[in-house]
């Protein structure tokens, strides 16, 4: 069995948590990433959703950070103001991040396509994802590979990555994005800049970037990241099968 | 509430909600009160300001049900299904303005509002272009360590529709499960208006009074409504009906699909109403 985007994406964003990490996770492919890594190698990390759900094992992929399989998996049900002030105060190491652009500064557009107030595509808004980006500890950006979600600058800065300069910006802490994860390659941010620095099975530098609007600068060693073992492919079969 | 008995829909929404009020929408995913929503577009309510911090389906209906003058927001959408789609129309024809924060920073204004403080310094809104969008926003400097925090206003709404699962007739209202906004936002309000799965005893209530999460004082009418939640869910009553939301995507691409939308599901008593709901399918209790 081949392993397919959401796969390749959810697993090697999986092995970047660490056990006994919070993770701070969305809806989609971040929900999938931190349950691999919660059935696999990091049994003791703690999913959280904005809805004030820690611990959730969901045993269907909610279609909501409010669904009922975040409350029914949950072994601590509090509020927004608990776990966003859990994350204001430091307390949430990593988060799993997504949007409809991100640019080579790691910065994620999830507000709108065009000018803000006469917009191509109005979005949905920031939601809690500027206030996640602005505080967690460091953050994982997974995306599809679809050539218009990757800009030079996003057309809207919902949730800060680095300036144009490489640093993080005034008012946010953290390491900010370390890795965007794509069905074809695995990207860094070393010096606050997009970096190509792994490949998926069978790809290779042109197809890892193809249709990107910018030049990505390339790692002296690029890795070769290995398929989905068999066991991570049980795993994430109940949510991507 | 004081010594008042249970309410109708229609009489809460016409004794507490006027047209141009600020009104704060429940249900943060759980427990959205379509209900009172819905009650709302029956009786033409008009230029209201809905706020709450993640809106779904309820908000787009009363934005294409023309009840809604503006929105104040941290997230819009039709959650893992798609966009707002009446939201999206009404913002390109000009017929709302919008004001849009975050998740964080809506949560920040509604509980300054329940504290009573004019507003809360929080570590969000200082970068990316969202500070830049919202007028009016300021920055204050920590007296204590000179730290550079944004200073988020108090929202206080005029009235909060909330949905949960029981209250007693005096109006202490017990909730569990997902939470979210949904009990600030309703301490931030002025006015609180309730629906319930179901009215229960006062004894029932005090049997396990850590489960009140607003307390009778506060609460201006309640209303028994089961299945005042759909197509939203209620913890131990029924189950979120995903099917509905993507429906809802479908047909609210127009105008005249949302408009259908509404005239079968808003237009409608609440017998006929409860008959198109799967109940069987749905029920968890």
């Amino acid at each position: 069995m081949h392993a397919n985007d959401i796969e390749l994406t959810s697993a090697a964003a999986a092995r970047m948590l660490d056990d006994g990490e919070a993770c701070f996770v969305g809806i989609g492919t971040p929900s999938i990433a931190a349950l691999v890594a919660k059935h696999g190698h990091a049994p003791n990390l703690t999913l959280v959703y904005e809805s004030g759900a820690y611990g959730t094992v969901p045993s269907t992929l909610p279609m909501s950070t409010g669904s009922p399989s975040v409350a029914s998996g949950a072994s601590c049900l509090g509020d927004c103001g608990l776990v966003f002030g859990d994350l204001q105060a430091g307390r949430i190491e990593v988060a799993i991040l997504s949007a409809a652009q991100v640019d080579r500064f790691g910065n994620l557009n999830s507000t709108v396509i065009g000018r803000y107030r006469t917009p191509k595509v109005r979005l949905v808004g920031s939601g809690g994802a500027h206030d996640i980006a602005s505080l967690v500890g460091r953050t994982l950006i997974v995306m599809p590979h679809d050539p218009r979600r990757f800009v030079e600058h996003v057309d809207f800065v919902t949730a800060p990555g680095f300036d144009r300069g490489g640093n993080r910006p005034r008012g946010t802490r953290g390491t900010g994005p370390v890795a965007l994860i794509t069905p074809r390659a695995v990207f860094g941010f070393g010096g606050g800049d997009l970096r190509l620095e792994a490949l998926q099975p069978g790809h290779d530098a042109a197809s890892a970037t193809e249709g990107f609007g910018f030049s990505v600068p390339i790692a002296d060693r690029v890795e070769q990241l290995e398929p989905p073992t068999r066991r991570e492919m049980e795993i994430m079969a109940r949510w991507t099968r | 509430m004081t010594g008042t008995s249970r309410r109708s829909l229609a009489l809460s929404v016409a004794e507490h909600v006027h047209d141009g009020d600020t009104v704060f929408l429940g249900g943060f995913g759980h427990a959205v009160p379509f209900a009172l929503g819905h009650e709302l577009i029956r009786a033409g309510k008009r230029d209201l300001v809905i706020c709450r911090s993640g809106a779904d389906i309820l908000a787009d209906q009363l934005i294409a049900a023309g009840c809604v003058s503006s929105v104040i927001f941290g997230w819009i959408g039709n959650p893992d299904v798609g966009i707002a789609h009446a939201f999206r129309r009404a913002i390109a024809d000009g017929s709302i303005t919008w004001e849009e924060w975050t998740n964080w920073s809506m949560v920040l204004r509604l509980q300054a509002a329940a504290w009573g403080v004019p507003y809360l310094p929080a570590k969000v809104l200082l970068a990316g272009d969202g500070p830049a969008v919202i007028d009016g926003l300021l920055r204050v400097s920590c007296p204590y360590t000179g730290e550079e925090l944004a200073a988020i206003p108090a929202l206080e709404p005029d009235v909060a529709i909330i949905h949960a699962q029981r209250a007693d007739e005096s109006g202490n209202v017990q909730m569990w499960g997902v939470i979210g906004d949904t009990v600030v936002g309703a301490l931030a309000s002025k006015r609180i208006i309730v629906s319930v799965e179901e009215i229960v005893h006062t004894s029932v209530i005090e049997s396990s009074p850590n489960l009140t999460v607003i307390p009778a004082h506060r609460v201006a009418a309640v209303c028994e409504v089961p299945w005042g939640a759909y197509p939203s869910y209620v913890e131990g009553a029924y189950t979120r009906d995903d099917d509905h939301y993507v429906e809802y995507d479908r047909r609210s691409r127009t105008p005249e699909g949302v408009a259908e939308h509404l005239e079968r599901w808003v237009n409608v008593d609440r017998d006929a109403y409860l008959s198109m709901i799967d109940r069987h399918r749905l029920a968890t209790a």
